[in-house]
C-alpha cells in the first residue's frame, strides 16, 4: 500500500515537471509530435529506471564502504553518461526496431538532469531497494505523462494567432505554467 | 574577438537563459526567492568560469576522442566543490539549493561552453567568456526571483517593499508562477529585441 | 590502435586522479565543518541557549573511555558532552542525565551546564512525564533559572530551591538530577 501511494506521489502530485521542474530541457526541446515525445518519455523511463538500480548499488556496496560519499556526483554522472552510450550500443545490434524508435533520443539523455536527480533523491531520501526502484519508474512515468500531454497541447497552440514576441519557448513555458495549475490540484492527495 | 564582445556576448546576444533557454529546471525551480537566484548565479559562474580555465588549459592534452568524459569529469569535480564548500560555509543557502546544486553538473550550458569555447580558445578569453554567460545566467535569475519574491512574499532579500495589506499572490512562489513568470521574460526579451532590429 | 586505446584510457585516468584527489582533499577540509552544520540544524536553538548561553551544539567528548567508565558506575548518567559556539570554541561541559530519584510519574531527562570556572551554567529538561501544570512546571524558565550559577561542586538541597505547590515529587525528582550531574562533574571532569 505505501509502495502504492509513492508511485502515485512520485507520478502525479510531485509530478517531475510540473512540480519539480526536473528535465525541463528536453521537455521543452522534444515535445513538438506525439509519437516523438512517446518515444522520449519510453527511452528516459528505461535509463532512469537501470541508471537508479546501478548507481543505487554502486552507491550502498562502494562509496559509502570506502567513505567516498563526495564522489558521488562524479561516480553517478560517469555511469549514467557510460550507461546511456552502453544501452545504445546494444540496442543497435540486438534491436535494430527499437532503436530506430529510440536511438536518436539516447545521446540527449545524459544531460538529462531528471536521471541524475532521481538517482540522487533515491539517496537522499534514504529508500531502500524496492521504494527507491518504484520511486524511479513513478518518477519516469509522470516525464511520458507530462511530456504527452505537453506535445498534444502545443500542437494546437502552434497555429494559433500569437503576438510575435510570445512565439516559441515563451508561449511554451506560459503553456507548461497553466498544465502546472492542473497538477497543482492533486497536491495534498493522500491515499 | 574583442574581449568586451566577448563578455557582452553572455550577458545578452547569448544570454544562456532568455535567449538560448538552456539549463533552466535551476531557472525555474529555486527562483521562489531573490537570495536563492543570487546563490544559484554565483555558484553556477564559479563551476562554468572554473571549468573554462582547466578544459582551455587542458585542450590540446585531451585527445578528441575522449574529450566529451573528460570535460564531464572536470566540470562534476568544480561542482562537487562547489557542493562541498557551500555545504559548510552557507548552510542555509544550500539547504534551500538542495539537489540543484549537484544538478549544476548537467547544466547543459557548461559543457556546451566547455565544447564550443573553452575547448578552442586561450585560457585568457575563456575566463572571460565564463564570466560573460555566468553574469547573463545571473542576471536572468535576478529578474525571475525578484519579481517572484515581490509578488508572491511582498519582500525583497526578506524587507518588506510591498505594503502589509498586499494579499501576497502564491501562485507567484509555486511552480506555475515559475513558467508563466519566465515565459512572460522571455516574451519581453524578445519583443524589445525585436524591436532593436526593426 | 592499441596504443591509441592505451593513451585515451591513460588521459581519462590522470584527470579522474588529479580530481579525485583535490576532492578528497576538499572533503577532508570541509567534513568537520559539515557535520558541525548538521548537528547544530538537529539540535533546538531554544535548549542550546538554556543550558549554556552562547553554544551552537553539544559535541561528544573526545576522551570516549572516561565516558564508558562514568556510565559503567553511575547507571543514571547518558553522555558527557562538549558546548562549544559558532566558531568551534569550547563554552564549557554538559552533562545529559537522568533523575536519581523517581517523579510523579518516571524520571525526568536533563542537560546540566557547567561553565569552566565549575558554575551551572544551565539546566533544561529533555523529557518527563509529569502532570501537565503541576510537574510540568519544573521545566519553566522560572524554576530551572534558580540553578544557573549555583556551584557545580556542592549538592544542592531542596531548600534552596523555591518549591511548586502540590509538585514536590516533581521537584525532587529534578533537583536529584542535577544532582547526579554534581556528582559526576566534581568527582571526574572539573
Amino acid at each position: 500500500m505505501e509502495l502504492v501511494s509513492l508511485f502515485i506521489t512520485s507520478f502525479i502530485v510531485n509530478n517531475i515537471i510540473f512540480m519539480q521542474f526536473l528535465g525541463a530541457c528536453p521537455f521543452l526541446g522534444v515535445s513538438k509530435k506525439i509519437d516523438t515525445a512517446a518515444g522520449m518519455g519510453i527511452a528516459v523511463i528505461f535509463v532512469i529506471t537501470l541508471a537508479s538500480v546501478i548507481t543505487f548499488i554502486v552507491h550502498h556496496a562502494v562509496l559509502v564502504n570506502l567513505g567516498l560519499e563526495y564522489l558521488q556526483t562524479i561516480v553517478f554522472i560517469l555511469i549514467i553518461a557510460s550507461l546511456v552510450q552502453f544501452v545504445e550500443m546494444f540496442l543497435k545490434k540486438s534491436a535494430p526496431g527499437l532503436y530506430q524508435a529510440l536511438g536518436i533520443f539516447l545521446p540527449l539523455i545524459t544531460t538529462n538532469c531528471a536521471v541524475l536527480g532521481v538517482a540522487i533523491n533515491n539517496i537522499v531520501y534514504e529508500y531502500e531497494f524496492i521504494p527507491s526502484l518504484v520511486y524511479s519508474i513513478g518518477t519516469s512515468a509522470g516525464f511520458l505523462l507530462a511530456i504527452v500531454l505537453f506535445a498534444g497541447v502545443r500542437d494546437k497552440v502552434d497555429n494559433a494567432d500569437l503576438p510575435e514576441s510570445l512565439k516559441g519557448s515563451a508561449i511554451s513555458l506560459i503553456t507548461a505554467g497553466l498544465m502546472s495549475v492542473a497538477f497543482l490540484g492533486f497536491s495534498g492527495l493522500q491515499l | 574577438m574583442n574581449k568586451l564582445d566577448i563578455f557582452k556576448n553572455g550577458v545578452t546576444t547569448e544570454n544562456p537563459i532568455l535567449v538560448q533557454q538552456v539549463g533552466i529546471c535551476a531557472t525555474l525551480a529555486i527562483t521562489t526567492s531573490l537570495i536563492n537566484g543570487i546563490g544559484m548565479g554565483v555558484a553556477v559562474t564559479t563551476v562554468l568560469t572554473g571549468s573554462n580555465i582547466v578544459i582551455s588549459a587542458l585542450r590540446k592534452f585531451i585527445p578528441d576522442e575522449v574529450r566529451i568524459p573528460a570535460f564531464i569529469i572536470v566540470i562534476a569535480a568544480f561542482t562537487t566543490m562547489i557542493d562541498l564548500l557551500m555545504h559548510a560555509y552557507t548552510f542555509e543557502l544550500y539547504k534551500a539549493l538542495g539537489v540543484f546544486i549537484p544538478l549544476i553538473v548537467v547544466n547543459c550550458i557548461i559543457l556546451a561552453r566547455a565544447e564550443a569555447f573553452a575547448s578552442k580558445n586561450n585560457i585568457f578569453d575563456s575566463i572571460i567568456d565564463g564570466l560573460g554567460m555566468g553574469a547573463g545566467y545571473l542576471l536572468a535569475m535576478v529578474l525571475l526571483s525578484s519579481t517572484r519574491e515581490i509578488l508572491g512574499n511582498g519582500t525583497i532579500l526578506g524587507f518588506r517593499v510591498l505594503p502589509e495589506a498586499y494579499e501576497p499572490m502564491m501562485m507567484a512562489v509555486q511552480p506555475p508562477g515559475a513558467f508563466i513568470l519566465l515565459g512572460l521574460l522571455i516574451g519581453i526579451v524578445n519583443y524589445l529585441s525585436n524591436k532593436k532590429k526593426a | 590502435m592499441k596504443n591509441n586505446f592505451v593513451k585515451l584510457a591513460a588521459v581519462l585516468f590522470i584527470i579522474g586522479a588529479v580530481a579525485s584527489g583535490i576532492l578528497a582533499w576538499l572533503n577532508d577540509v570541509t567534513s568537520e565543518r559539515i557535520a558541525l552544520n548538521e548537528a547544530m540544524a538537529s539540535m533546538d536553538p531554544a535548549i542550546l541557549e538554556a543550558v549554556m548561553p552562547g553554544s551552537v551544539m553539544f559535541n561528544d567528548y573526545e576522551d570516549t573511555d572516561l565516558v564508558e567508565t562514568i556510565k559503567g558506575e553511575n547507571e543514571k548518567v547518558i553522555n558527557l558532552l562538549t558546548a562549544v559556539d559558532a566558531s568551534g570554541n569550547e563554552l564549557g561541559k554538559v552533562i545529559r542525565t537522568f533523575s536519581t530519584v523517581r517523579g510523579f510519574s518516571g524520571d525526568m531527562e536533563l542537560y546540566v551546564g557547567f561553565t569552566p570556572e565549575g558554575q551551572i551554567s544551565g539546566v533544561s529538561v529533555i523529557s518527563h512525564q509529569e502532570t501537565e501544570g503541576l510537574g510540568s512546571r519544573t521545566a519553566e524558565p522560572a524554576f530551572t533559572g534558580q540553578f544557573t550559577g549555583k556551584s557545580g561542586e556542592v549538592r544542592i538541597t531542596e531548600d534552596e530551591i523555591d518549591a511548586i505547590t502540590g509538585a514536590t515529587m516533581s521537584v525532587n525528582s529534578f533537583v536529584s538530577a542535577v544532582n547526579n550531574a554534581i556528582d559526576v562533574y566534581s568527582e571526574y571532569v572539573k
